[in-house]
């Protein structure tokens, strides 16, 4: 048995220091690792990272991250990822890591993600380049995602994402705007790899619980969502 | 209806408070939801602070000196989560 757990959005600046501090203090007794995903900060600079770097160092668990579009804000994404790393804080875009747990490896595939939106109701490379762009930003991702999980060699995987893979997860949030909050392409690239669990945030309204059409299980984790500090899953490898 | 009654109409006024909350330094919030009545603008939604949640008042009273500010925002709990959930 693998424990996860797993937060995002917790959106950390100086005013709220040490919020989830008591409670990640004893992640240890829940979770075998622990996830973010991603909007760790609310402008992404490095003084707000440094705020989150402290609050998810030193825990007696990994941490792996990846970054949101609120830590792309300010447009220093080497910067904050480097504060993190400087805390043993893993940092995922297009990459993984492997981790040994007991007698496991827990392979974990990491990227931002981006809209673009799901099945039906989505954009295509069409038109204006400002939309071709867009769209071909999400592709990329995408792929990089689908890569990196199928180079993955451990007992049981994981997708960190920041945005979401499908759209159960977002009910809650007004469908106007799921072209924002998720693409499906995400969820095309964990079905055709062997996933056992995805996890996502962005979606502060969405819900927590979904699945890709293949049938992994998709975790919307977003702090606002899981009303905790953190949310628990084990995985039988 | 001319156009500065139209930017005027309440689908707008809540289009335009909601930007100036997404876009302005001190608040970059796109997480809460604002409803606009008459002269009364609404909002609602977890916060990651008490601060926060005060910053989004100010930054409201500013941009609709007008209107009248019900701030229901509240600052999301952050407890040791209880058992997990297992998958299988
Ligand atoms: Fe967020
Ligand atoms: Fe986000």
């Amino acid at each position: 048995m693998i424990r996860i757990a797993a937060v995002g959005d917790v959106h950390l600046d100086e005013n709220a220091r040490g919020r989830l501090r008591p409670a990640l203090e004893r992640v240890g007794r829940h979770a075998d690792v622990l996830l973010l995903s991603g909007d760790l900060t609310r402008h992404g600079t490095v003084g707000e990272m440094r705020v989150v770097a402290e609050e998810f160092s030193g825990l007696p668990v990994p941490v792996v991250a990846v970054l949101g579009n609120h830590d792309h804000h300010s447009d220093a994404v080497p910067e904050v990822t480097d504060v993190l790393h400087d805390h043993d804080i893993e940092v995922l875009e297009g990459d993984s890591v492997v981790l040994p747990i007991g007698p496991h490896r827990l392979g974990i595939a990491g990227v931002k993600g981006f809209g673009g939106g799901f099945a039906g109701k989505c954009a295509s490379a069409f038109g204006e380049p400002e939309i071709k762009a867009f769209v071909r930003h999400t592709v990329d991702v995408a792929d990089r995602l689908r890569k990196a999980l199928d180079a993955l060699d451990a007992d049981a995987r994981v997708a960190l994402m920041h945005y979401a893979p499908i759209p159960e997860t977002l009910q809650g949030e007004p469908p106007e705007i799921y072209p924002f909050l998720g693409s499906y392409l995400l969820s095309e690239a964990i079905d055709a790899t062997d996933v056992d669990l995805a996890v996502h945030g962005h979606a502060h309204y969405g819900a927590e619980q979904g699945m890709t059409p293949a049938g992994v299980p998709v975790r919307n984790v977003a702090q606002p969502v899981i009303r905790t500090a953190f949310a628990v899953y084990s995985i039988e490898p | 209806m001319n156009e500065s009654e139209q930017s005027r109409a309440p689908g707008h006024h809540a289009a335009r408070l909601r930007r100036v909350l997404a876009e302005d330094s001190r608040t970059a919030e796109l997480g809460v939801q604002i409803t606009v009545e008459g002269a009364a603008v609404h909002l609602a939604g977890p916060v990651a602070s008490g601060r926060h949640k005060d910053e989004l008042d100010r930054v409201l009273r500013e941009a609709a000196p007008e209107m009248r500010v019900y701030n229901d925002v509240w600052v999301v709990e952050a407890d040791e989560p209880g058992s997990g959930e297992e998958l299988r």
